[in-house]
């Protein structure tokens, strides 16, 4: 006898739900580190990007693919006066966009509260199926 | 050593199990940020599963539920593998069932006592 996942909508929802979340991890990352013009090793900080893959044979949800390095260029600001400036007086800057940030932020919000909702509506359905047992 | 072939003895192994992985949950998502902690399941529907796979009546001490740490999921940079997302979605399965079992097994027991013509 096989163990019937009744219940895979949730599961399929949470993986959604952590999908977005560790998006969302890498933009807070990316703004946070939008001007950190020495990660360690001299060289400004790169922006990451989460990508995310599905199993093409079944319905099993989303998960997480990779967390690729942006290799864009870095854009060069004439700051003189900064102590990272190099002889012509340009500071690399991190290859990050913080309005473009913004909005990777605010549609990763969405598909997270997507997921959040189906998770609860699901939950919803499930219990009003249950009340015919009452 | 007690074999059943009875819906109500599955049914309150399962109310048993669904109490016990509530406790399970409630502990990892205490230790959510707690460094080198794995979280905790409880294994039952697979004993059950196994259980009525072979024929004839089911031994009960087989099917008792029982906690086990899966060791399966990635860990984080501090050795913690609880992700509080998946702890929700767990919780939510685990309520449904709880619900639904503890409905099964009234409605069972009012079965019986119609048969019985207990007023």
């Amino acid at each position: 006898m096989e163990v019937n996942n009744t219940f895979s909508p949730v599961d399929i929802a949470t993986s959604g739900l952590r999908a977005h979340s560790k998006q969302i991890e890498v933009i807070s990352s990316n703004v946070a580190n939008a001007r950190t013009t020495d990660v360690g090793n001299g060289k400004p900080y790169r922006r990451l990007e989460a990508t995310f893959k599905t199993e093409d044979d079944g319905i099993e949800g989303v998960s997480l693919d990779k967390i690729l390095t942006d290799m864009s260029d870095f854009p060069r600001i004439f700051d003189p006066s900064n102590p990272k400036a190099d002889e012509y007086g340009y500071v690399s800057m991190p290859n990050v966009n913080v309005p473009i940030e913004m909005m990777n932020l605010t549609i990763a919000t969405r598909a997270y509260q997507a997921n959040a909702a189906i998770l609860k509506r699901y939950q919803q359905m499930v219990e009003t199926t249950l009340e015919l047992l009452r | 050593m007690s074999k059943t072939n009875s819906i109500i003895d599955f049914l309150e192994a399962g109310i048993r199990a669904e109490s016990l992985r509530q406790k399970a949950i409630a502990n990892n998502v205490a230790n959510l940020e707690t460094p080198g902690y794995r979280r905790i399941d409880v294994k039952f529907e697979e004993l059950l599963a196994k259980a009525l796979d072979s024929p004839g009546a089911v031994e009960l001490s087989e099917v008792e539920p029982q906690i086990h740490q899966p060791q399966q999921t990635p860990v984080n940079s501090n050795g913690n593998d609880v992700n509080l997302e998946s702890e929700v979605g767990q919780m939510v399965k685990n309520t449904l069932r709880y619900k639904a079992y503890i409905r099964l097994l009234n409605k069972r027991y009012n079965q019986m006592e119609l048969a019985m013509d207990v007023k």
